[in-house]
């Protein structure tokens, strides 16, 4: 049995390596046991898996919302005539 | 030769929207000289494929078209070629990341095991602190590494396409992602959820 389960669990870098897999591509049935398995007795496993969902999340947003609400006055005179000296 | 009806509309175009475009691409690209870059480069393209804008679509959606192709163009660009920076961050990072979290077994270090986070706050990304850390964490990657970051999720393509653009093996793009999201995941700890 202690074999079988050698064989069977993967390192805690390993496995956060699939949680990484697993949000990109679709995991084989061999690793999602694997990572279900590893992740039901490994604390650190599940809090990691946890706080990088919820970063996935956090920066899903962040690179789709637009911050420059806030700078609605900004200008950059200088860019400005960068560009119109390019185009002529 | 400039037209100078076109000219009249470009020079309009370039006052009325790029300080947005650069505001956003500064905002995606954490740098402003690669933002100044690729704003120029995008009011090029419009110039030189100003018959292909029919007025069927808004000038500022059509600008901004071009500008989200300049900006992922740049990040494919930046995976791919991951310069050497001032550092040496991604050699060094590279060599010591895994070491840093993980024994030779590959299990965490002790000092280094994932406990809950107890700070929960709702809607983080509306704090300007958090913003700054946010920020200040995704700088300190690798080059090439904040590159496979911004791809993962600027284009919501799925990872099989971004790695064909890429053209590298998907196990490349997420064992990059892999290192990315243990740096981060560290440096959002050490200065926001320990907090």
């Amino acid at each position: 049995m202690k074999k079988i389960m050698y064989l069977i669990m993967l390192s805690c870098k390993k496995v956060t390596e699939l949680i990484e897999k697993r949000s990109l591509v679709e995991l084989s049935f061999k690793e999602k046991i694997q990572l279900h398995l590893h992740t039901t007795m490994c604390d650190a496993c599940t809090a990691y898996q946890k706080q990088s969902e919820k970063i996935d999340e956090l920066l899903e947003k962040y690179i789709h919302t637009s911050d420059t609400n806030n700078s609605a006055s900004y200008q950059n005179h200088e860019l400005k005539e960068k560009i119109i000296n390019n185009l002529s | 030769m400039l037209n100078s009806d076109t000219a009249i509309v470009m020079k309009s175009w370039v006052e009325a929207f790029s300080d947005k475009m650069y505001l956003w691409t500064v905002y995606k690209t954490n740098s402003k000289e690669t933002a100044e870059d690729l704003v120029q480069d995008t009011f090029l393209a419009a110039f030189q494929s100003i018959e292909k804008f029919e007025g069927k679509s808004e000038p500022k959606t059509w600008l901004f078209g071009i500008l989200n192709n300049k900006i992922a163009e740049h990040f494919r660009k930046a995976y791919r070629n991951p310069t050497i920076n001032e550092n040496d961050r991604s050699v060094h990072a590279e060599i010591s990341l895994f070491d840093r979290f993980f024994d030779s077994d590959g299990n965490w270090k002790k000092e280094q095991r994932p406990k809950e986070w107890h700070r929960d706050e709702e809607n983080l990304l509306d704090n300007t602190e958090f913003i700054n850390v946010l920020r200040g964490c995704l700088s300190k990657l690798p080059n090439n590494w904040f590159a496979a970051v911004q791809l993962k999720y600027i284009e919501k393509k799925s990872g099989e396409l971004i790695c064909q653009e890429l053209e590298i093996s998907p196990t490349n793009f997420w064992q990059i992602l892999h290192r990315a999201k243990l740096q981060l995941r560290k440096c959002l700890e050490v200065h926001w959820f320990k907090n």
